[in-house]
């Protein structure tokens, strides 16, 4: 299954600061729910986990990401994801282009366009079901993001706290949500 | 002419209640799921994720380790018993567990056997199979394509094709449509559905090291073909297996194969020596077991300038998944599709089937019909509604010009079939006139001056059902005759086996009703038994419709074999000779003197306390019946819908259904088969779907996704019948639970096309969802 799926969200911090957390894979995983780098094994290359539970399907995949493209002076980011389930229950993988734009004075715009392709039983949940996730996997990683932000410079190096995966449980009823605030 | 019974025999015609009912609606049916045996244990599937991929490995030490797990059984355990694949119903082969690759999402990779159902799930979690992705072929059309990834390594044939058949004379007919004055053409796509049976499939295999012998509780719509084909294929002697079906709750073809999970519960039964119990869940049943239709069909028709239809010509691609697991007559590869000349009477037709291999689930069973004829059906009833769109002729006015009238019959087909009989210009007539059909043109016409919508869509259906004779029909080689033996007890009551199996068509009520009818014992007095190999006459099962047309006729001969035996034992009791002997219901009389008589019951008793010498004692008769011909059940369907401009949503308004399905038995239970059928009818038409995402994901694989239609969404149905008689049944009957299935998705299409007809639409695929018609709307301009 196949989805792309497009957020844009404005966080408060200068362009250069967003950006130097953004371009660190390392840093930008522990914002992610449910997401771990084990291991950088290229100077562009790592290896990482990332468990989402959805309903009775928990999949945790394990794989690689990349850094295909990083393009400083424009503030843009290509990254290629790609994992399999650890207990071989399907794969999926990402290509993800983020791109940062000042919109005022100490506020900062990201946007990101991601090619998300599912195979499995995960995917088989459909489309509604899976933007769900991501939109609750994206709201929380802004969050952490803004949090992360905020911090004293230097403890942006250290790692973050666990993040948790999201549950089915939150899916349905940020659907709910939706539902009722006529949202798309 | 059928004699009326008095409503205490409650023979043929009388709305007999459903005998098993009252233990159904008390929740006392037994069922296989039911079933629990002393030191049973439950079986659990491993299943893959991808549409296609080689498998790499499959490591069950975790799985093993979890307490209560008895065994994990792979494709590679299975291969060295040489079980690994199984013979499908089609000359085709599947896998019953993989071994080199999977083939579709769902494939069945790994068997768990565990103490309790529960471990059994968690262990199937920790079984870890490693894989390798392979390109997926979803797009059958893309399935002979030079570069299209090859799925069948196993065959020696290197591409994705299964076979071609074409019946019909194709010269003749390109030079019709060439030459025709008008044509019409239509590019239909049935799409791939699932009957979704309420009952999912599953089996308790239970081998006794004792007695050597193997029973297993079946969801099986065909139990004695199974049991010959569990010895086929497991080398077990037959007299050793004993297949029962018990209550089954529906089944409508998806409960003909048989599948891996029945062949993995039986292997691990004869390796435990305990009884094993594997039931699917909802999510399985929908993604591995029988599909239904996915044809993808072109029919061109060719008629003269006033509407006279010339010729048909039909091409058609059927996408039948990994494997050719397709239950169908063994001469016929696409079925008896060949019906898809319909109700109308012209000379010349072509049609030609290609069957392609995908990365789905493995199937093309006949979903409540007889091998699809629902496919035909559609197609056929949706092209003439085309040609009257082209023609710019009134869609029930074309229908009537291009009948086969009444006088021709028995009629030849241009494609080979000899239809028994049918009136469908009176069943035409008698819609037409409940639905009021000319004021509701009137007031469609009114509606769109003021840009309302509102359809009116007319199916006039051809059925074919009852396979079938034995010079032509068999399933994998055993010929389509059913069975039914009865057996009349000393004090008049009785008891009738068959070789069918009700899967809620009501059998109990229905088969009782014909001893009755042939012999004037009451219905009441009359037990019928069917699903357990052990006690009942070998037959094929219950599909296609042939449950009354053949088990139906072997219950009147066998009834009839009785009663010229016991003539005898009258004539021997009024010490007369059977000439002077006259019947009528539940009595012999001495002609000109109808007091000297003596019951059937009297007779019964007299058969086991006074037989005549030379005479065996006894009233017991079997007949196994090969028919003649199959039935050929018609109707015609009208569908009055509105839609919301705003929504796109299609509201069914009226629906009238007038059936032709000969002499009918019981007319209450008649009635709730075409209410069933066109609920059925109802959700193919609008919200039923088994897809497929490009990676081979299914999309349809839950309730979440694949609806069913509830008491919301269910119009009022109004149904009422004609009756012509089949000439060949030995009691006129026809077959009906198929009818409404077949016959109503064309009716719904035609509807809603109509509705848009205006707009210059003359398609719409099936499943007719809001957002299709939305889009139309909006590309059509009707909404902004």
């Amino acid at each position: 299954m196949a989805l792309r799926i497009e957020k844009t969200v404005q966080v408060s911090g200068p362009i250069e600061k967003v950006w130097a957390f953004l371009n660190d894979p390392r840093k930008v995983a522990t914002c992610v729910p449910g997401a771990k780098i084990t291991e950088q094994v290229g100077e562009k290359i790592y290896k990482g986990t990332v468990s989402v539970k959805v309903g009775p399907a928990v999949s945790e995949y394990s794989g690689e990401l990349q850094i295909l493209r990083i393009d400083p002076e424009n503030y843009e980011i290509e990254l290629l994801g790609k994992g399999q389930d650890v207990r071989g229950r399907g794969s999926a993988s990402m290509k993800m282009t983020g791109k940062l734009r000042v919109v005022d004075s100490g506020i900062t715009e990201m946007t990101s366009t991601s090619e998300v392709n599912l195979v499995g039983i995960v995917a088989q949940m459909g489309a509604r079901v899976i933007t769900e996730v991501s939109n609750i996997m994206f709201g929380q990683f802004t969050k952490n993001l803004q949090a992360r932000l905020q911090q004293p410079e230097g403890a942006l190096d250290a790692p973050g706290a666990e993040v948790k995966p999201v549950k089915a449980t939150s899916v349905a009823w940020e659907a709910g949500k939706r539902l009722f605030r006529r949202e798309s | 002419m059928i004699t009326k019974t008095s409503p205490d025999v409650g023979g043929m015609g009388h709305s007999l209640k459903r005998k098993e009912d009252l233990r159904f609606i008390q929740g006392r049916g037994n069922y296989v799921d039911d079933v629990h045996l002393p030191g049973m244990v439950y079986g659990q599937l491993v299943r893959s994720p991808y549409a296609h991929a080689r498998l790499k490995s499959i490591n069950a030490d975790k799985a093993k380790k979890l307490p209560g797990v008895l065994a994990v059984i792979t494709g590679e355990d299975l291969a060295k018993a040489n079980l690994a694949w199984m013979p499908t119903l089609f000359f085709d082969k599947q896998m019953v567990l993989a071994t080199g690759k999977v083939l579709f999402q769902s494939q069945e990779v790994a068997f768990v056997v565990a103490e309790d159902r529960y471990t059994a799930a968690d262990a199937a979690e920790l079984v870890e199979v490693e894989y390798e992705e392979l390109p997926v072929l979803v797009d059958p059309h893309k399935s002979l394509d030079p570069g299209a990834p090859i799925l069948r390594e196993d065959r020696e044939q290197k591409d994705n094709h299964i076979f071609h058949w074409e019946v019909g004379d194709r010269q003749a007919t390109d030079k019709v449509i060439q030459n025709a004055a008008v044509t019409a053409k239509v590019h239909a796509f049935f799409q791939r559905c699932h009957p979704a049976p309420l009952e999912t499939c599953g089996c308790v295999a239970d081998f006794n090291s004792g007695t050597g012998r193997l029973t297993v509780y079946l969801t099986s719509q065909a139990p004695h073909a199974h049991r010959t084909l569990f010895a086929i294929v497991g080398g077990i002697p037959e007299n050793n297996i004993r297949v029962i079906s018990p209550d089954i709750g529906g089944g409508f073809g998806n409960k003909v194969p048989i599948y891996p999970g029945y062949v993995c519960a039986v292997v691990a039964s004869l390796t435990l020596g305990r009884p094993v119990k594997w039931i699917e869940t909802r999510s399985e049943n929908l993604q591995s077991t029988g599909f239904a239709r996915d044809y993808h069909m072109t029919a061109e028709l060719a008629a003269s300038g006033d509407g006279k239809i010339q010729g048909l010509r039909v091409k058609t691609l059927a996408d039948h998944g990994a494997f050719n697991a397709a239950a169908q007559p063994t001469k016929f590869p696409a079925g008896l599709f060949s019906i898809c000349t319909g109700a109308y009477d012209y000379p010349t037709a072509f049609c030609e089937v290609d069957g392609v291999y995908t990365n789905k689930a493995p199937g093309g069973i006949a979903y409540r019909c007889s091998f699809r004829v629902t496919e035909a059906a559609y197609l056929i009833e949706r092209a003439v509604d085309v040609l009257a769109q082209e023609l710019k002729i009134d869609p029930a006015e074309l229908r009537r010009k291009n009948f086969i009238s009444p006088a021709k019959f028995p009629y030849k087909s241009p494609l080979g079939w000899s239809y028994d009989s049918g009136d469908y210009d009176g069943a035409m007539k008698l819609a037409l006139e409940k639905i009021g059909y000319a004021e509701l043109r009137k007031e469609q016409a009114e509606k769109r001056t003021k840009g309302e919508l509102m359809g009116i869509g007319i199916s006039s259906f051809v059925e074919i059902v009852g396979a079938g004779p034995s010079h032509t029909f068999d399933i994998a080689g055993i010929k389509m005759f059913d069975s039914c033996e009865i057996r009349i007890h000393p004090t008049g009551k009785g008891i009738c086996r068959m070789g069918t199996k009700s899967q809620g068509q009501g059998h109990e009520t229905t088969y009782a009703q014909i001893v009755a009818q042939e012999l004037g014992i009451p219905a009441a007095d009359i037990t019928v038994e069917e699903g357990d190999t052990d006690t009942a006459p070998y037959g094929l099962g219950t599909y296609a419709s042939r449950s009354t047309p053949v088990s139906g006729a072997a219950t009147a001969m066998a009834a009839r074999k009785i009663r010229e035996k016991a003539k005898k034992i009258a004539a021997h009791l009024l010490e007369c000779s059977e000439g002077d002997l006259e019947w009528e219901t539940g009595r012999f009389f001495v002609k000109g003197a109808p007091s000297k008589s003596k019951t059937i019951q009297e007779i019964a008793f007299a058969a086991y306390t006074n037989h005549p010498q030379g005479l065996e004692a006894g009233l017991e008769a079997v007949d196994y019946y090969d028919p003649p011909n199959l039935t050929f059940p018609f109707g015609t369907y009208i569908c009055v819908v509105d839609i919301d401009k705003g929504t796109g949503e299609v509201k069914v308004r009226r629906f009238v259904a007038v059936d032709d399905c000969g002499n009918v038995i019981n007319p209450m239970i008649v009635d709730g088969q075409i209410h069933g059928g066109l609920t059925e009818g109802l959700a193919i038409a609008f919200m039923q779907e088994i897809a497929y995402d490009e990676n081979g994901n299914v999309q349809g694989g839950s309730f979440q996704d694949y609806l069913l239609p509830t008491a919301v969404e269910t119009p009022h149905w109004e149904t009422d019948k004609t009756c012509t008689p089949s000439p060949h049944h030995p009691l006129g009957a026809k077959g009906v639970g198929e009818s409404p299935n077949v016959g109503s998705p064309a009716a719904f299409v035609n509807a809603v096309v109509d509705a848009l007809a205006h707009l210059g639409v003359k398609h719409i695929d099936m499943p007719i969802a809001p957002w299709k018609v939305w889009t139309i709307l909006k590309e059509k301009g009707v909404v902004s």
